[in-house]
């Protein structure tokens, strides 16, 4: 007994280092965003300021840059949820000797590493775009196009891997008996497939928008003139940093626990209805069964909850809040400090000097008209002694 | 094969099986093969001003790779040794962080896996956020964190642990833990997949035969999830070799990962041949190595992406 909660002990130890190299840094990041200096440091705290939001919805750059990514992502969405759809599709139904190498085909773009991907697609296409004789400035150079281009040929993959397993479970006799009543193919897969699909289509959809928009190896060779705000991102990074960067990563940082808890909440719920409906007896349920609230056994819910009123705890803050008094503060009790070491410093050249002359009063005192290193050259009288 | 095409476009119906085939085709071929095959031919040719492209001077040449070997002609050394050493150096880090991510990540997804509760949940969802938050801001919060006056130093010399500031960046360590960090959910989730399916009766079975703790992961789960523990180390194989921001944040001033090399070649020397040829290199080098240990362990291609 007293071994196995030694073992649950050290897996909680372990459990607790692991995330704390999970979120650490993260936790980290965000709380930098609110602190007063330049760089971005934690240690030691100065003053809460959210200044570094204004800076950050003032910059150009970024908010262009978010501009960039929220279209290439939708171009990218749009293309590979295509594209993985009909991957997916043809993989159930093709040819089984044919069906091991073209797996290996639509998957190894995942494998591939994405500086590869990139610069293999602006090769490509900066050749088609010549053999075509088109000049530099033609849509096939275009930096967004080449970016969803390249970006889509292995995010693809990733809704391929998606879709095929919901896929998987579809009956392919709903189909055929939607044809025998008479349905066109295009009706079948419009008024059956589709609708079985959609919970796959929108993971798919959105998991193609989060790693077009976070993506980073590729883009960073066919950008063009169309930079994304990862790529903004990472020339602000390498060439000095601010909290500004903090500031984004903050907002980011909200959104997707919003995000996350959001959804946890909706699946918890569903669950939760489930369980009652099955457990309602017949009388209930034709009286129409109390459902259980929003908040009731939903952990995610009430972290949802949490997290926004705090949320609106720091919005209000930061419309009150004002760090200038304590910005002057520190910047006061800085420049005391600073002073007080030039005191120092002047108070410890004034001892070492005055150690030294009483040195050189004891040894060069015979000749002390003459202990300068340059021998008096300098003297405004040495020439005119010689004279 | 006209049998197959004919009974494929019957099932589907002739415009959707047209639409169909038309959008595999122009992602397989348009985007994945014929951009690796140009890549490929690119590497082998001379590095022209646009208006010679196609002329006399056009032609095949394996300049490219020799340059990756013995360095610029007439140089003052036998090899290329700068960047053959990025190379290696590239290779041997991105294995080092992939075993360091596998002993890190499988203690985690058994964990996860052979445990049932809400909080489990939880964990997936803590686990998750990070990975939806981007690469570059990952990169920059452990620049935060590992820098000169960043929160280890501050604290190690608070602590008196250090007399002077640790240099985490220059000695690699901030790049070795930022890759490590940046492709952790790749090594967990496929581990999870197939631990989450073994039967745990099968581990007390193993228990009540008398099999040590070390005894039932090393004869019962390590050889059910070799095929996820195989997937998750080639992602994070090829990822880390592959990966270029956490190199370029994270990275101390003389240190280079091949990645740069080739970023330098395109963007700096506007050299694109020389930078194909090198992608290749990079490309094939890593597949043949990932194959080499498959083959080795006795896992199958299928077995990935699962």
């Amino acid at each position: 007994m007293k071994n196995l909660s030694f073992l649950r002990l050290s897996v909680w130890f372990y459990l607790a280092i692991f995330f704390a190299y999970l979120l650490g840094p993260l936790i980290i990041m965000s709380a930098t965003a609110f602190n007063s200096p330049d760089f971005p440091r934690i240690t030691p705290w100065e003053c809460l300021t959210f200044e570094w939001f204004s800076a950050l919805f003032q910059d150009e750059r970024i908010l262009n840059g978010i501009k960039n990514s929220v279209i290439i992502g939708f171009g990218t969405v749009v293309l590979s949820v295509a594209m993985g759809l009909a991957g997916a599709l043809l993989l159930t139904q093709i040819w089984p000797k044919l069906r091991a190498t073209y797996y290996t085909i639509i998957i190894a773009p995942i494998l591939i590493p994405g500086v590869v991907l990139g610069i293999s697609t602006l090769v490509f296409w900066d050749r088609i775009n010549r053999m075509l004789g088109l000049g530099a400035d033609s849509f096939l150079s275009n930096g967004l196009f080449l970016t969803i281009i390249g970006q889509s040929t292995f995010i693809a993959s990733y809704c391929m891997l998606v879709l095929v397993a919901r896929l998987q479970r579809y009956d392919v006799a709903l189909t055929e008996a939607a044809l025998d009543l008479g349905a066109t193919h295009a009706q079948a897969f419009r008024k059956v497939l589709l609708p079985f699909m959609r919970p796959a289509l929108a993971s798919a959809a959105v998991l193609a928008f989060l790693a077009s928009f976070e993506n980073y190896n590729t883009t960073t060779f066919t950008f063009g003139e169309y930079p994304t705000l990862t790529i903004e991102l990472a020339q602000k990074v390498r060439y000095g940093i601010t909290p500004a960067i903090s500031a984004l990563a903050f907002i980011i940082v909200v959104l997707t626990v919003f995000a996350a808890l959001a959804n946890e909440a909706k699946i918890k719920r569903q669950q939760l209805v489930l369980a009652a409906r099955q457990n309602a007896s017949i009388e209930e349920l034709k009286q129409g069964i109390k459902l259980p609230g929003f908040l009731s056994g939903n952990a995610a819910a009430v972290a949802l909850v949490l997290v926004s009123i705090a949320t609106v705890v720091v919005v209000v803050t930061a419309t009150t809040h004002s760090p200038a008094q304590c910005i002057a503060d520190v910047k006061e009790q800085k420049r005391i400090e600073a002073e007080k070491l030039i005191q120092e410093l002047r108070a410890k050249r004034d001892a070492n000097r005055a150690k030294e002359d009483n040195k050189e009063d004891v040894q060069q005192a015979p000749k002390s008209e003459n202990n300068s290193g340059f021998g008096n050259v300098f003297d405004p009288n040495a020439l005119s002694t010689d004279n | 094969m006209p049998g197959f095409l004919k009974e494929f476009l019957n099932r589907n119906g002739t415009g959707m099986g047209l639409a169909i085939l038309g959008l595999v085709l122009f992602w397989t071929i348009v985007l994945i093969i014929l951009p690796q095959v140009s890549m490929l031919d690119f590497s082998f040719r001379p590095n022209l001003p646009p208006p010679e492209i196609g002329g006399p001077k056009d032609i095949y040449t394996a300049e490219n790779y020799k340059y990756l070997i013995f360095g610029p002609e007439g140089g003052s050394q036998d090899y290329n040794a700068v960047d053959l050493r990025v190379f290696f150096r590239t290779l041997v880090a991105a294995i080092c962080v992939t075993i360091f991510n596998l002993i890190l990540c499988y203690p985690i997804a058994y964990y996860l896996g052979q445990t049932k509760g809400n909080h489990i949940r939880i964990f997936a969802l803590m686990l998750i956020i990070p990975y939806w938050i981007n690469e570059i801001l990952r990169a920059f919060a452990l620049r935060i964190i590992f820098g000169e006056t960043g929160v280890l130093n501050n604290f190690f010399v608070g602590l008196g642990v250090f007399d002077t500031p640790f240099d985490f960046i220059r000695n690699d360590i901030a790049l070795y833990a930022g890759l490590g960090y940046a492709y952790i959910l790749l090594m967990i989730f496929p581990i999870y997949n197939v631990i989450e399916s073994l039967d745990r009766n099968q581990i007390e079975a193993a228990r009540d035969m008398g099999a040590s703790w070390i005894k039932i992961h090393r004869r019962v789960v390590i050889p059910y999830a070799k095929p996820g523990i195989s997937s998750g180390c080639t992602m994070v194989f090829m990822l880390s070799a592959g990966a270029l921001a956490a190199p370029q944040i994270l990275g101390g001033p003389s240190s280079l990962w091949f990645t740069q090399l080739i970023y330098q070649q395109f963007n700096d020397n506007s050299d694109w041949p020389q930078g194909a040829a090198y992608a290749v290199v990079l490309l094939v080098t890593c597949i043949l190595l990932v194959l080499a240990i498959m083959r080795l362990f006795k896992v199958n291609m299928g077995d990935i992406g699962k």
